[in-house]
């Protein structure tokens, strides 16, 4: 019988953690969220010499303080769930830094392996690193490994069975602080141990004595389940005191420098500078896409370079694959119509078939190739760049830098780019982020402007929208940043260096982003498909048409039958050009006898009105249905009140 | 202390700097390629705190990598790691500069 273990990874951002988690768990993995936390949670297996391991990549954190929900989620898991290794992946070109997280978990007193990460890329900085000497000095195997070629993977594995195995147990060597820490640590560890066995029994003592001092709020309101607890509190708070009296800061801010103190002296024993570092290409790259004035046009360039191709070769995948459904459909309802009476035949094929049908166009020839792009830009390393040369621009709306990456996601397909505010620290930045990615032209929305626009009133036109539209997103994001309550938050942002980006891990992360986007997207799809078709089925789409008459034509001056697109176009955007012709078609028009304000002002109200279903769908994942609606509703008002508007200005001149 | 080179130059590189306590320069009154010492921060608890744990020890030495125009972003490198902070962070993060590049 097969032996099972279960690892987690854990270290900070941009280390390679999940190369290492791709590595080795292939295509055996899932991608989820921590249980009620929009945090996520990616969990895979991996079989070795006889043991099923499972393996858990915690959230990239650089403290297991409780700053951040990524930072509870991985200390709860650390301390409550027990897993049976945890490997702390560190980046071997920044082990002193790396190491302020490592002497958290051994405070943790966690079984940990460290596992020194890209020592191909220390090694050409000129950086070697004394493992054994680091294993010893740490008290925990040490592992080498080139993630993003698979280097050291099975050794890695081997060392992580070894442990377990107890050929060689991972025993933490006591690490001390400087006196007068150590010695305040120490005195509140003993009355800890004395007095609450509970609590010690599920956290170290040392590590809730090492918490109290720097007045974690968690473990502070943990004591006060305690009889004693308040007066441990209070002892620890006047060890704290007199800390803070001595250095003048914070008690919280002594220890972590004491932590880094430890940590840089660690790293200084442990490390061997070989070779003075020359210049390399990655900071030769470096220096030309950050560069003051030079980076800009190269950021334009590579955005638009991405959704030119992105654009270009999705629209031409697509065309082809509607092709082909519109064949497969034609036969589907000439087998199910022996089959079923023809109103269920009209529900499956309008309604299931086209859901999926209209997932797929969507999916495979737009996001698929977008998110392989994402994959790349991200491995490589580009995206904090442009994250860094666009804050002060994201400062004006009251974001930071970050916040562009989410929005130039919005310009491929509002879903990822919904589910990439996570990027953003509070709860407050991330719902701003998406307030203002949802109003995002698109690629969908793109193939409507252009085919519409683009097409009859000519390109500037088109470009005229985006511009509008820019404005536009500026001026709500302000308003939203005024109107939301709280404080911004400045950039504060690990700048890694370039790496070439491997092909496996782009592959893997494609696949498993891709597969989250059906999970997402497919159902809500579908069932909006269904629900039309039964619309259409009992006659109540003329109803709807005859009731949004006055708005249509009387507030937005488009022929009543429009409001057809519209509704469609809440499942799928450019399904409303398709559409639109097909309408007009039924009234004896077509698109080129709708006038340039109607065109424009149909365009207006398609590229704000409402973010598409699986939109909506990937909003109220992120943010409860609450927050969801309210951005709906908002962008419905928001689009019939510029379209009113443009009506109305453009119809003066 | 924060006025001794107070040239014409000078004024304008203080203009949008926090007040800086004495003996101290914020980070953004630095140029590309200066270095300094971490001394104190402004600010929030939260916002020291997350400082501090991106390895902005008190003590430590900072090299600035890159500043952006108009008020940008600044990058730095600290403990081998580079570092970007935006203007309002970095603004709230003060130095002690060595004397000799001071005056330079």
């Amino acid at each position: 019988m097969a032996k099972r273990l279960t690892i987690a990874l854990a270290g900070n951002a941009n280390v390679g953690k999940s190369a290492i988690f791709n590595q080795l768990t292939g295509l055996n993995q899932t991608v989820g969220n921590w249980p009620g936390k929009t945090v996520e949670r990616a969990e895979g297996t991996l079989h070795f010499k006889g043991y099923t391991i499972r393996v858990i990549d915690l959230p990239g954190i650089y403290s297991l303080s409780t700053f951040s929900l990524e930072e509870i989620v991985s200390r709860d898991y650390i301390a409550t769930e027990n897993p049976d290794i945890i490997v702390n992946v560190v980046d071997a070109s920044a082990l002193e830094r790396n190491l302020y997280f490592t002497l958290q978990l051994l405070e943790l007193e966690a079984p940990v392996i460290l596992d020194l990460n890209q020592v191909d890329f220390a090694a050409k900085k000129g950086i070697q690193i004394n493992t054994e000497k680091l294993s010893e000095t740490l008290g925990v195997p040490v592992a080498q490994t080139v993630a993003t070629s698979g280097i050291g993977i099975n050794e890695l594995v081997s060392t992580v069975v070894a442990a377990v195995s107890g050929e060689r147990k991972p025993k933490s060597a006591k690490l001390v602080y400087g006196e007068e820490i150590e010695r305040r640590v120490q005195a509140i560890e003993k009355l800890v141990g004395t007095e609450l066995p509970q609590l010690c029994s599920v956290y170290p003592a040392r590590w809730i004595a090492i918490k109290l001092l720097e007045r974690d709020v968690d473990v502070v309101g943990k004591l006060k389940n305690y009889e004693s607890g308040k007066e441990i509190l209070d002892y620890a708070e006047s060890l704290g005191a007199e800390l803070e009296k001595i250095h003048g800061e914070p008690p919280s801010i002594v220890l972590a420098s004491e932590r880094y103190s430890l940590a840089s002296k660690i790293a200084k024993d442990a490390t061997i500078i070989v070779t003075p570092p020359k210049i390399s290409l990655e900071q030769k790259l470096d220096a030309i896409t950050t560069h003051r004035i030079l980076g800009y046009p190269i950021l334009i360039g590579v955005v638009a370079s991405i959704f030119a191709l992105i654009f270009v070769g999705g629209s031409f995948l697509s065309s082809g694959l509607d092709s082909v459904f519109i064949n497969l459909s034609t036969y589907i309802r000439g087998a199910l119509s022996s089959l079923l009476p023809s109103a269920a035949v009209d529900l499956v094929n309008n309604g299931i078939l086209s859901g999926i049908f209209a997932g797929i166009t969507v999916a495979l020839p737009y996001i698929v190739p977008f998110y392989i792009i994402l994959a790349l830009l991200e491995d490589s390393g580009y995206l904090p760049r442009a994250a860094f040369l666009m804050d002060n621009i994201m400062h004006k709306i009251g974001l930071h830098g970050k916040a562009f990456i989410p929005i130039m996601l919005g310009y491929g397909c509002s879903v990822p780019a919904c589910i990439g505010c996570r990027i953003m620290e509070t709860q407050r930045e991330r719902f701003l982020t998406a307030f203002v990615v949802v109003l995002i032209p698109c690629a969908a929305r793109t193939v409507v402007i252009l085919g519409l626009v683009g097409r009859f009133i000519g390109l500037y036109a088109a470009l005229a929208l985006y511009a509008f539209n820019l404005v536009l997103v500026f001026a709500l994001g302000r308003i939203a940043f005024k109107v939301l309550p709280g404080e911004p938050v400045g950039l504060i942002m690990e700048m890694p260096s370039y790496k070439m980006p491997s092909a496996r891990n782009v592959i893997l992360k494609t696949w498993s982003r891709t597969r989250d986007f059906i999970y997402v997207a497919f159902p809500i799809i579908i069932a909006g498909s269904v629900v039309i078709a039964a619309l259409v089925s009992f006659g109540l789409l003329d109803a709807i048409v005859q009731a949004a008459n006055p708005l249509m034509n009387g507030w937005l001056g488009l022929p009543a039958v429009t409001a057809i697109p519209l509704i469609f176009g809440v499942l799928r955007k450019e399904l409303a050009l398709v559409l639109l012709g097909d309408v007009l078609l039924s009234q004896g028009m077509v698109l080129r006898d709708l006038t340039n304000i109607q065109m424009i002002v149909f365009s207006l109200v398609i590229m704000i009105y409402i973010p598409c279903i699986a939109t909506i769908a990937a909003c109220k994942r992120e943010f409860g249905w609450k927050k969801a609606i309210a951005i709906t509703l908002i962008d419905v008002a928001l689009a019939l009140l510029i379209g009113g508007l443009a009506y109305r200005i453009l119809s003066a001149f | 202390m924060q006025f001794r080179n107070r040239g014409n130059h000078n004024r304008l590189r203080h203009r949008h700097s926090v007040h800086a306590p004495k003996g101290t320069i914020s980070l953004t009154t630095l140029h590309e390629g200066d270095k300094g010492v971490v001394a104190c921060f402004s600010g929030g608890f939260g916002l020291i705190r997350r400082l501090v744990e991106m390895g902005l020890t008190p003590g430590i030495e900072v090299k600035i990598l890159r500043k952006c125009p108009f008020r940008g972003p600044v990058e730095l490198e600290v403990r081998g790691v580079a570092l970007a902070l935006g203007y309002g962070v970095a603004s709230k993060v003060f130095v002690k500069q060595p004397k000799a590049e001071a005056n330079g």
